[in-house]
């Protein structure tokens, strides 16, 4: 009773008062519990405690070593990459990219059909998708986007303009990384650029276009520069190229 | 600003009484009335409350004509297996907005109007956006969602013609301790179905913050659409476990089993909620402080973890010591 008269009820806790069902229940699903117990997907459903677990199975696959990270910002910004076709490149970089920054890095270009469009979604993946990419860009998360698959991995494939579009629109900064990893080596490298910048200001769809061409030229000099992959195999180093 | 009349359409709800308290709360509220086919679940000091059923049209264009308000809050929108079933909500929101809605506009001094939407109005087909903001087009794929598509329709129907500015409110799924959703229900069960393949994220909301939306709404006068969502999200998986109900995993033709299973049990399963298990349902909420100068406080997860403590029935002893001396006295 208080200090008012009034009665109080004191209610039991949930727990005390499940049915022996429900306490068996509880029993037989707390080694379960246990192992995923909170909540590790964000607002893009990403799941961190998932590449967390994941991670050495792609370090297995890829030794990735990443440079001119500290190009990147703070906030929001695309990051274009070439990709050879079936290397994964975008996931790798993403990776690679999210483990020495200690952030989010998102990339584009997984499927909405069960069960791959779920799994690359808990992975950072999002839709080709410009207002998609846009929404990603405003919440100040880094994207990864891949240009157009080549065989040869030195050669910078077509930009997808209408998807450079969401970085103009968010006035965000469009980054480049050259990648060069090969088919049978662990080895891969990531290299990131300055922000590119349009050499004219345009009012109209042109800037995303004049970007996206820009994206390109820039990310072929970078693995100009870069030189090819090498397989360090006597007489075999050819391979490393694709 | 001060001595604004505000009517709450659907006040006898559980949110819809929880807004009516926070109104009246409110420094630029003058007068606070409000109609449901329900008595309000909480004690109004304020407001007066007109029992009517939505389809008597005509009661309801008096009682609101007469009141003339500036400010109408319509939270009369059904979901579906919440309180009565998919058929009946239909029919029941329908007649809501007809009512309500049309007797506002009849009201010279009405200025804007505040709906009650849902996330669902975007709805989640192939190929749509993972995390829709305001901007994003309608198109829902759910009953819930073509309701709550309908409702903002007929508002802005109402807005054409008359002139007052509209804002709706897009809610992510509303649970609360006494709120009666499906979804609630179904994750409350003692064996929870998911989707094995996908097992897809969703955000809900709080009912507190859902009604601390609606008011900042109608304080403001916000004329576009809002994305109301708890920060975070979580899995119908992750959820199970942290509930410590039984998981089970569904792959795609079971489900039919599973929902009247569920139904049998006493948590039926509409199409937004299966969606919602299949395909996820977050929204992008970001903008909510800046139109509405208040975010969610209560993150997906504290959410959820509220709903698995909640108490079930609470039988109350009667008190026989009383009981026996009311007995002698008599």
């Amino acid at each position: 009773m208080t200090s008012n008269g009034a009665d109080v009820i004191q209610l039991e806790s949930p727990a005390a008062r499940r049915s022996p069902l429900g306490q068996a229940l509880d029993i037989a699903s707390r080694p379960v519990a246990v192992v995923w117990p909170r909540p590790t997907v964000d607002g893009w459903g990403r799941d961190a405690r998932l590449i967390d677990a994941l991670a050495p199975a792609a370090h297995l696959r890829w030794n990735v070593s990443v440079g001119g990270e500290h190009h990147l910002p703070a906030g929001g910004a695309l990051i274009v990459v070439n990709t050879r076709r079936f290397a994964l490149t975008p996931i790798s970089t993403a990776l690679a990219l999210g483990e020495v920054l200690g952030r989010p890095v998102r990339f584009v270009g997984r499927p909405d059909t069960v069960p791959f469009g779920p799994f690359l979604r808990r992975v950072g993946g999002l839709l080709a998708l410009p207002a998609e990419i846009a929404g990603a860009l405003r919440a100040g998360e880094l994207v990864i986007l891949g240009a157009q698959g080549t065989s040869n991995p030195r050669h910078a494939g077509v930009v997808d303009h209408a998807l450079v579009a969401a970085a103009v629109r968010e006035h965000v900064p469009v980054h480049v990384a050259a990648t060069l990893s090969t088919m049978i080596s662990r080895q891969a490298r990531v290299e990131v650029a300055a922000a590119i910048h349009p050499r004219k200001k345009r009012r109209g769809p042109l800037a995303e276009v004049e970007l996206a061409e820009r994206a390109q030229r820039r990310l072929q000099d970078l693995l100009d520069e870069m030189g090819g992959a090498r397989t360090g195999v006597p007489g075999l180093g050819w391979l490393g190229e694709g | 600003m001060r001595g604004r009349r505000v009517l709450v359409s659907g006040m006898g709800s559980e949110l819809g009484s929880l807004v009516a308290t926070m109104l009246e709360a409110e420094p630029w509220v003058g007068s606070l009335e409000g109609v449901d086919v329900d008595p309000p679940r909480r004690r109004l000091r304020t407001a007066v409350f007109h029992r009517i059923e939505a389809h008597h049209r005509s009661q309801v264009v008096d009682v609101v004509t007469r009141f003339n308000p500036h400010v109408l809050i319509h939270i009369a929108v059904w979901e579906p297996d919440a309180r009565v079933d998919t058929a009946h909500a239909q029919i029941f929101t329908q007649e809501a907005a007809t009512s309500f809605l049309g007797a506002a506009a009849e009201c010279p001094a009405l200025e804007h109007i505040v709906l009650r939407s849902g996330a669902s109005i975007y709805g989640r087909a192939r190929g749509s956006l993972s995390r829709p903001d305001e901007s994003a087009p309608v198109n829902p794929t759910t009953e819930f969602g073509r309701m709550a598509a309908q409702l903002e329709a007929a508002a802005a129907d109402v807005s054409a013609r008359t002139g007052v500015s509209i804002g709706a409110v897009r809610l992510a799924p509303v649970l609360g301790p006494h709120v009666p959703s499906p979804l609630g229900r179904l994750l409350r069960l003692p064996a929870v179905p998911f989707s094995a393949l996908a097992d897809p994220p969703f955000a809900v909301v709080r009912d507190s913050d859902a009604a601390r939306a609606l008011v900042a709404a109608a304080r403001v006068g916000l004329a576009e659409p809002v994305n109301v969502v708890g920060p975070g999200a979580i899995t119908a998986w992750q959820a199970i476990l942290r509930g410590r109900r039984l998981p089970i995993p569904l792959f795609g033709p079971e489900w039919a089993i599973a929902r009247r299973l569920s139904h049998l049990l006493g948590a039926p399963v509409p199409d937004h909620v299966v969606e919602l298990l299949h395909r996820g349902r977050l929204v992008d909420g970001d903008r909510a402080k800046e139109l509405l100068g208040v975010a969610p406080q209560h993150c997906t997860s504290e959410v959820i973890d509220r709903l698995f403590e909640w108490p079930s029935v609470i039988r109350v002893a009667p008190a026989r010591a009383m009981v026996e001396q009311q007995g002698l006295a008599s």
